[in-house]
């Protein structure tokens, strides 16, 4: 399936609403609402058609506005790629593990956790690892963030 | 004697400053004996916040840090962050500059193979092969020192192309390893793929299916040992892979033996591929034009290439503006160190040594 | 040349300085231990040289050559640095064993060298029951190891020591049941008797060519004595880091690295006595001859080490048990049965 197809695949086949954005890359482009989230995921991993079994990269985003995850799966078997991502309530940013459909997505995801600070319901292994253990000095992917130990450069 | 002996299991710190572990890493091994009950991998020593940095420089300023990435194959790096911000842009890149992309690309995988063949073999107490390869990797290095001044830390592939233009010498010197490289390659095989111990040692162990390679994102070589057919340079093209002529090897077995195996064939058809590019590389330009303060389109990317160690991707955001709004780096060796808790468990601790050494797990990938 | 002659020349001397009876005995054990102890250490010494050239020749390198020809004094150089080195004891080490486990080992392995006839008559006492010695000193290696794996608390370390007391428990016994086919057919256990039993038919003798088997089981399993790659799991580097000897610097450090060059030697020394004819050859004198081949099989136990990848502990045991055992017992039932036939 080339990209349009697949883009209309899989607004026909899944039954929540998607959002497609339109650009020039070469893969289909959704955002898919927050509730959604494992239900997509679930979708878009074992419908026969699709079987994006692959989970390549999972980001999260703070735009300065919003918080996003970002994921891009990709199947192994038919060789497409899918770009969606959802965006999260500023306010209270959580969201659904996938760890369960792609294991790929555990390390992730605790990345993610700890970085971002966004909360993952029913991770299996939510722990520090890139930070050190005592870090108590907020989440230093958010934008804005400033450390404790940070010194700023001194004004031109 | 239905007796039981009373026996504890030992909880063992292997690493961060461990000869085998290939850079910091530390894991955590439950010990039953010898065998592994319990593995749990503790990284972020290394973390050098990569990310975070470059959402505070240019685009131009982002590609030496790329080189830290991942420093065994820094080529690889610079050409996917290259690759992404050229996505978001309408540049027209020079036809040499992709094969001078390709060409240095190839050596790079060439001498991460043999970084990665030496070091498997050390780690198993082979310490002879690994001499071999560094000899040859030298001649690479020497390549690269001709091509750019650096042996680590690249910083040659550059947005829009590459940053100087091959000297005279470097075919005639490339040809000349080319020439020799396969019967090099013959010697490593004579040293390690028929010797008994190396099979005793790396047949069987640390098998993964199909299935994990699919649930836990494992790529590149150890992908294809495992009888997933899939390269990027041919299922995602990019570039000009698609003039080369190339077979991908592919295993079945999924073991360490079979990993090593795929990663020496690997190293016989990067050969082939940089012998073609040679023959084929046109004249012209080596760069775009590309502006001092550089700005992308707004939008965002994912892109990715096929390392020596699997899939490198690079998730761009961009608002249009002369700094990247988020960059993640995804590296293959993250997936692979992920799934060793996995595959260890039961196993010795010789094998825990001998399947992080065929995974070829690098830790500045993990820890960025 | 002959050690008795020796003796005879220092006990004259002593006499003539009016020293006699148990002190003059004394001094002469004392200066016989000397001797021997200092052979050794300059064998030790060309060995560490020796080893670091083959490797360096076979990976394509130079190796050591700043210090004197080619580098030869180079371990003089390094032994008069660890010598130096400050002394260190882990906190939570336990002490006695810590200290007394280098010098069990190492006088372990100077000990063997007993009954080891360096050539005809250079032997210092040839004991009746001389092979059963050496087999039963150099055991006390293990029991050195596993105390420095013990003492050092150490995980890395206990495990080197554990897998080494593993390792010797297993291939001592196709070690001396190879062996043991040759005390059958020279029928005595003395060392002397064993060489002198292989001389004649023109070097035709050699318990090597009777019993091939014998002698690969022996070097096999002397290469796991010996704790040479393939079979050197005790201190695996890439698993253990250095097992055993993990917490151990300086002197102590020196103790068993030369203990183990010695070990090497020993056993090779024993191959020749045993398997190779010992002193045994036409021409040049007895000792040249015993040299000679006694550094070659020390040469194939290095040119091993640095071609083979390390065997894994449970395929390390299950060839021993289940190979080279059941070997050694064929190679037994061999020599009897061609003993009794060929009347050897």
């Amino acid at each position: 399936m080339n990209p349009a197809e697949l883009t209309a695949y899989i607004t026909s086949n899944f039954s929540g609403q998607l959002e497609t954005v339109e650009n020039d890359q070469a893969e289909p482009y959704f955002i898919v609402p927050l509730s959604d989230l494992v239900p997509f995921s679930k979708f878009i991993h074992d419908d026969p058609q699709l079987e994006l079994n692959y989970l390549m990269n999972m980001a999260g985003v703070d735009t300065g506005e919003q918080f996003e995850v970002v994921l891009n799966p990709c199947s192994l078997v038919n060789m497409q790629r899918l770009f969606f991502k959802v965006v999260l309530d500023r306010g209270d940013p959580k969201f659904d593990t996938v760890s369960n459909l792609w294991a790929a997505a555990n390390w992730y995801e605790r990345e993610i956790w700890e970085l971002y600070g966004f909360e993952i319901t029913g991770h299996p292994n939510l722990k520090r690892f890139l930070l050190p253990d005592d870090w108590d000095d907020g989440f230093p992917l958010r934008k804005g963030w400033v450390g404790k130990n940070v010194i700023p450069l001194p004004e031109k | 004697m239905t007796q039981d002996l009373h026996t504890e299991k030992m909880v063992i710190n292997m690493g961060p400053h461990h000869p085998s572990t290939h850079g910091v890493c530390r894991l955590i091994l439950t010990l039953d004996g010898e065998n592994v009950v319990e593995c749990e991998p503790v990284i972020g020593y290394l973390h050098r916040s990569i990310e975070k940095i470059c959402e505070n420089r240019t685009y131009a300023q982002c590609i030496p840090l790329m080189d830290r990435f991942e420093y065994v194959t820094s080529m690889s790096c610079n050409w996917v962050f290259a690759l992404a911000t050229e996505k978001l842009t309408d540049l027209e890149i020079p036809e040499r500059a992709e094969y001078l992309r390709v060409i240095m690309t190839e050596l790079n995988r060439i001498a991460s193979h043999l970084l990665c063949i030496g070091v498997t073999g050390l780690d198993l107490g082979a310490l002879t092969p690994f001499l071999y390869t560094f000899r040859e990797r030298e001649l690479i290095l020497d390549l690269f020192e001709m091509t750019c001044g650096q042996r680590l830390t690249y910083n040659y592939i550059r947005i829009g192309g590459v940053s100087q233009d091959i000297p005279d010498e470097f075919i005639p010197k490339c040809r000349e390893f080319l020439d020799i490289f396969d019967e090099k390659v013959d010697d490593y095989e004579k040293v390690l793929t028929e010797n008994p111990i190396w099979m005793a040692r790396n047949k069987g162990i640390g098998v993964i299916s199909k299935q994990q390679v699919y649930d836990f994102a494992i790529s590149g070589p150890s992908a294809r040992a495992s009888g997933v057919d899939f390269d990027i340079r041919r299922d995602d093209p990019y570039s000009v892979y698609d003039r080369f002529d190339y077979t991908i090897p592919v295993f079945e077995g999924g073991d360490s033996y079979d990993r090593y195996r795929a990663r020496v064939q690997e190293m016989r058809e990067s050969a082939k591929i940089i012998g073609q590019a040679l023959d084929q590389l046109p004249g012209g330009d080596i760069r775009a034009k590309v502006r001092a303060m550089f700005k992308p389109k707004a939008g965002e990317v994912y892109s990715r290439i096929e390392n020596s160690r699997g899939e490198m991707g690079i998730y761009l955001l961009s608002d249009g503006g002369k700094k990247p709004v988020r960059v993640r780096a995804r590296g293959a060796s993250y997936n692979h160190l992920l799934i060793i808790p996995e595959i260890i468990k039961g196993l010795k601790i010789a094998d825990l040594v001998a399947i992080f050494a065929s995974l070829d797990v690098i830790l500045p990938e993990i820890d960025r | 040349m002959e050690l008795y002659p020796i003796f005879g020349w220092l006990d004259g001397l002593l006499e003539k300085v009016g020293i006699t009876g148990p002190t003059a005995d004394l001094i002469t054990l004392v200066a016989l231990a000397a001797m021997v102890f200092g052979l050794l250490s300059l064998i030790a010494l060309f060995l560490v040289w020796w080893e670091r050239k083959i490797s360096a020749h076979i990976q394509q390198r130079f190796g050591p050559m700043m210090a004197g020809w080619h580098g030869v004094l180079q371990t003089v150089a390094d032994a008069v640095k660890l010598i130096q080195k400050e002394d260190i004891v882990p906190t939570l080490a336990d002490r006695k064993v810590f200290f007394w486990a280098p010098v069990i080992c190492f006088v372990s392995a100077f000990a063997a060298y007993i009954v080891i006839p360096f050539g005809e008559g250079l032997i210092v006492s040839d004991l009746n029951i001389g092979i059963l010695y050496i087999i039963a000193i150099t055991t006390f290696t293990v029991i050195s190891l596993l105390m420095a794996g013990w003492g050092s608390n150490n995980k890395y370390a206990l495990i080197g020591g554990m897998r080494s007391a593993a390792q010797a428990v297993s291939y001592e016994i196709p070690l001396v049941l190879s062996i043991l086919g040759v005390v059958m057919v020279a029928g005595s256990m003395s060392m002397v008797d064993i060489v002198e039993s292989q001389s004649g038919w023109g070097g035709f003798r050699w318990n090597i060519f009777f019993q091939p088997l014998g002698f690969v089981i022996y070097l096999i399993a002397a290469t796991a004595e010996a704790n040479r790659t393939p079979f050197d799991l005790p201190e695996a580097e890439q698993e253990l880091v250095a097992g055993f000897n993990i917490e151990y610097s300086g002197m102590k450090f020196a103790m068993f690295f030369l203990a183990e060059f010695v070990n090497m030697f020993t056993v090779s020394a024993i191959a020749t006595t045993v398997f190779l004819g010992g002193w045994n050859g036409p021409f040049l004198p007895s000792w040249i001859w015993f040299l000679g081949k006694t550094l070659a099989i020390v040469f194939l136990l290095m040119v091993f080490r640095w071609s083979f990848p390390r065997l894994r502990v449970d395929q390390l045991m299950e060839f021993a048990w289940k190979v080279l055992l059941p070997l050694a017992f064929l190679n037994i039932l061999y020599v009897g049965v061609f003993a009794k036939w060929l009347n050897w």
